[in-house]
């Protein structure tokens, strides 16, 4: 057994023994030798926790269902989340919205050698910098050795896209939505999506259609990226949660792309900070 | 050789209106029933159609307002009195604020008659315990006018009429005339009560336990929020009604109407074709709860 | 055994496309899925299962059940009879969901007049299975990897060609002029999982209705409806009025059925609020329930074929031959305690 993994289990069993949290969430692996989310709540059961390059989900997602208190004059539960990097700035993203509070949460940090997206490593992994949490409670140092690359350049392949005119932009989504089969997985992955009601399902306003065809598809994944300008951190738990492996990274690098250029952000810095378009500074201009 | 398995009988809907297609009708009526509550009268167009369209109590019609959509409503008219379909509606969503907004002569699609209705056969030679909560007393009141107009078909004729305040109880100018009926009488009770309120306070429960109705040769009929219905059953039981005697309406979110979808299920029963009418001792066997 | 060649297949389907929809498994980026091809050169041989399953040429993610049109009179019509479609390379797990949903809506009634058009223009060629893989399990709810059952004809691989079976008049119909040798050949017995779980019969479901298990099950499910949406069963679905045109003097609204999952959120969801199925244990274990209790005791047919597909999409790992497995372990623990 691995180095790290007897310190995710020793890390959950601790704060499950000394009752700091009521659960851990982290991953497990099942009978087929498959990752998957578990969910701990006794300490002898920390012994399931594992982690590896293919625990590519944003388990800061499961946080939404823990974030309420269960009922009248209960206390919101106490959870404890096995965090990369990028699943870090979710944590800070859902403070500066007040979805939730930091003293809820124990946060079991692991320092990212890069996680894989259907056997491949992931395109933003190559180039990222970001190796440590920029929050965490316990750190973990990954057990695998984390080589730092050269430059920042995980916006290679949308300047790429950049390169194409409008037309072929479009028949490249076109075709990618083509496949999509509206299911949602993408939306409910990720934990910047928790409306109540999401606008592609709304009936009044009628914003869309119910139909799974090419033009309404197209219409959740451009509002959805748009939804997440400025909160979209990069953990592409969309994209491991599709199953028709639409490149939705793509698109939402891009608006992070500029976002970042033209106000200088990056989401989940630092949860005392306002929500990025929440906020209105009259002196503000963009670039013309 | 067998057959292609794809030989189908697509069958016409000949017994009555079909299922699929909504049939064309007009609006004859929209008064007020209650606060934020409407009862709304249409007719089918199509005279061929009205003939047809026969329901029992307790079965609903899918209504439509085109490209705006379709919702269940429950019949709250008899097809003995004539051929004048009425449902009540209560503004909660898309399509009932589109009702409300509509006028005498407006179109709407109708689709029905759906569901199973109340057994009124076996109802006969029995006393008959209505209990309506709110805008459940729509459904509840095509059995008050079977009743009244078979009366010698039927027993005693006990209504329990409940509403969490006085301007949300339904069909009051009717009152006198059920009571003016042999052997009917009516009780009314609400949670809030105004100052000088001649009638009962309290909720149904309260109400049922006071007038202490016999079980004996007894019928019930109860419709109201799902709440309402657990409680009520509750009382009856302790005053020794047994779940067979007793008999609900219940409602979910349909989409087909026709048991196709698989929206409206509680466990392996459907409401839009199994229901909405139950008889309780199935009721509350069911694998998940109504409520 | 009727004896065709790779070469004499493709001739056969190159006809075909030239006189009906012909549909069969493509590649599209390294996704297996049926498409609308014109030439058996699109084809993906060796395909193992598709990612997803040809329901969408019976039961079609989105349809218009209803044309409406708003003039000076309102007429609604039914959509135009589809286009005659055969479907190659159904694997027989996918053919038997045909089955599951003629029971549903053809022989329930009222009939639904949509599908049997559709069932009326379909023609599905079978391709059996040489092996079970990795999470299929159609021998646990009564198919095979050779099951003949909703298909019009089933090809199995053997050296040099395949050998047909006509099952269905329309099958012999449409193989008709085709070259084929008259061989005594036998066709493999395909390579099965051994010790594949029992599938407990829907009446003693009941007993775990109220069992924690299910709570422990969905503290991980998305509610994203992907388990759904790979399914050859799954038939829930969405309807709403949807416009299509205004013009003065005219609308035109179409009303649209579209594919929806009972694990959804807003599923049951009312106007104002109140939802029945408000917890993913109580949606997940609808789903679970409606497919090996439900719709066996309102149908007659298991709603399941054991494809697996939704083993492999589900992005949390839930894993319904694991719930078939526990079932069968905590009924042996209930019945020991009875």
């Amino acid at each position: 057994m691995t180095k790290m993994n007897k310190q995710i289990r020793a890390a959950a069993e601790k704060y499950l023994k000394d009752s700091i949290v009521s659960c851990v969430i982290g991953y497990e692996e099942d009978s087929r030798g498959r990752i998957r989310p578990a969910f701990i709540e006794d300490a002898k059961d920390a012994d399931r926790l594992i982690w590896n390059a293919t625990c590519n989900l944003n388990l800061v997602n499961y946080l939404h269902q823990r974030k309420l208190s269960p009922g009248k004059d209960q206390p919101v539960p106490k959870t404890a989340v096995l965090v990369r990097p990028c699943d870090v700035r979710s944590i800070n993203l859902l403070i500066s919205e007040q979805q939730i509070k930091r003293e809820n949460i124990k946060l079991i940090g692991i320092t990212c050698p890069g996680t894989e997206i259907n056997g491949q490593p992931r395109t933003i992994c190559q180039f990222c910098m970001e190796r440590t949490p920029v929050d965490w409670d316990v750190l973990i140092d990954s057990d695998q050795p984390i080589e730092i690359p050269s430059a920042e350049d995980i916006y290679e392949d949308i300047k790429e896209m950049e390169n194409w005119t409008p037309a072929e932009r479009l028949a490249y989504w076109q075709k990618e939505f083509d496949n999509c089969i509206r299911c949602y997985a993408c939306r409910l992955a990720c934990p910047g999506c928790y409306c109540y009601e999401c606008v592609s399902e709304q009936v009044d306003p009628h914003w869309t259609s119910i139909a799974l065809d090419v033009p309404e598809k197209m219409f959740f994944h451009v509002m959805r990226a748009y939804h997440l300008a400025g909160r979209c951190v990069g953990c592409d738990a969309c994209e491991a949660a599709c199953p028709m492996n639409i490149p939705l990274s793509r698109l939402n690098r891009k608006v992070a792309r500029e976002i970042l250029e033209m106000f200088n952000y990056k989401t989940g810095d630092d949860p005392e900070e306002a929500p990025l378009l929440a906020c209105f500074d009259p002196h503000e201009r963009l670039r013309t | 050789m067998p057959e292609s398995s794809t030989k189908t009988n697509i069958q016409e809907q000949s017994e009555t209106t079909d299922l699929i297609i909504p049939s064309l009708a007009s609006i004859t009526g929209i008064h007020d029933l209650a606060n934020n509550i409407k009862l709304i009268q249409v007719q089918l167009d199509d005279l061929a159609k009205r003939e047809v369209f026969i329901y029992k109590p307790g079965q609903f019609v899918e209504v439509s307002i085109f490209g705006v959509g379709e919702s269940p409503f429950g019949l709250a008219s008899s097809s003995a009195r004539g051929d004048t379909l009425e449902f009540a509606v209560n503004r909660v969503g898309t399509l009932t604020d589109a009702l409300f907004r509509l006028d005498v002569g407006d179109q709407v699609g109708i689709r029905g008659p759906l569901g199973k209705g109340f057994p009124m056969d076996m109802y006969k030679g029995k006393d008959i315990l209505v209990l309506g909560g709110g805008i459940g007393g729509a459904p509840l009141r095509p059995i008050i006018q079977t009743v009244i107009d078979n009366r010698a078909d039927y027993g005693k004729m006990t209504i329990l009429w409940a509403a969490r305040s006085p301007d949300l109880l339904v069909f009051t100018e009717e009152y006198d005339h059920w009571c003016s009926q042999p052997d009917v009488s009516m009780h009314i009770t609400v949670d809030q009560a105004p100052e000088g309120w001649e009638h009962e306070q309290g909720l149904i429960t309260t109400l049922i336990e006071k007038i202490n109705p016999s079980p004996e040769n007894t019928i019930t009929v109860t419709c109201g929020p799902p709440i309402m219905i657990k409680f009520t059953m509750m009382t009856l039981e302790k005053l020794g009604f047994r779940p067979e005697q007793n008999w609900v309406t219940l409602e979910a979110k349909m989409k087909c109407g026709i048991g196709k979808c698989g929206r409206c299920n509680l466990g392996e029963k459907y409401i839009c074709t199994d229901g909405p009418v139950f008889c309780f001792a199935e009721v509350r066997n069911f694998l998940e709860s109504y409520v | 055994m009727k004896i065709i060649t790779q070469k004499h297949l493709q001739e056969w389907l190159s006809r075909l496309a030239g006189e009906m929809n012909l549909v069969a498994p493509v590649n599209s980026k390294g996704k297996m899925i049926y498409r609308e091809i014109k030439s058996p050169e699109q084809i993906a041989w060796g395909f193992e299962r598709t990612k997803m399953p040809p329901k969408n040429w019976y039961f079609p993610m989105t349809e218009s059940i209803l044309e409406i049109k708003q003039g000076k009179e309102t007429k609604i019509t039914e959509p135009p009879e589809p286009q005659k479609t055969v479907i190659f390379g159904v694997r027989p797990c996918d053919a038997r969901s045909v089955i599951a949903f003629d029971a549903l809506f053809l022989n329930k009634p009222p009939v639904d007049r949509q599908y049997a058009r559709h069932r009326e223009a379909l023609i599905m060629i079978g391709l059996s299975c040489p092996q079970m893989w990795d999470t299929c399990f159609c021998l646990t709810v009564g198919g095979a990897p050779n099951s003949k059952e909703g298909l019009d004809i089933l090809l199995s691989q053997v050296e040099d060609g395949y050998a047909v079976e006509l099952l269905t008049v329309k099958g012999e119909t449409i193989f008709e002029g085709v070259t084929f040798k008259e061989l005594a050949i036998k066709v493999d017995e395909p390579q099965i999982h051994n010790g594949l779980p029992a599938l407990r019969k829907s009446d003693q479901w009941m007993a775990l209705f109220n069992d924690l298990y299910w709570q422990k099950l969905s503290d991980s499910c998305l509610s994203c409806r992907v388990c759904s949406f790979v399914c050859p069963t799954c038939r829930c679905y969405d309807v709403r009025d949807e416009l299509v045109a205004l013009k003065p003097g005219l609308k035109e609204y179409e009303r649209l059925r579209a594919w929806d999952s009972c694990t959804a959120t807003g599923y049951r969801r009312i106007a104002g609020g109140h939802n029945p199925r408000d917890t993913k244990e109580k949606r997940l274990r609808n789903r679970f329930y409606c497919k090996f209790m439900y719709y066996p005791e309102d149908y007659g047919s298991l709603g399941c074929v054991g494809c697996g597909r939704c083993i492999d999409a589900c992005p949390v790992g839930i894993d319904i031959l694991e719930v078939i497995e526990n079932v069968d372990h905590l009924l042996e623990k209930v019945q020991i305690n009875v």
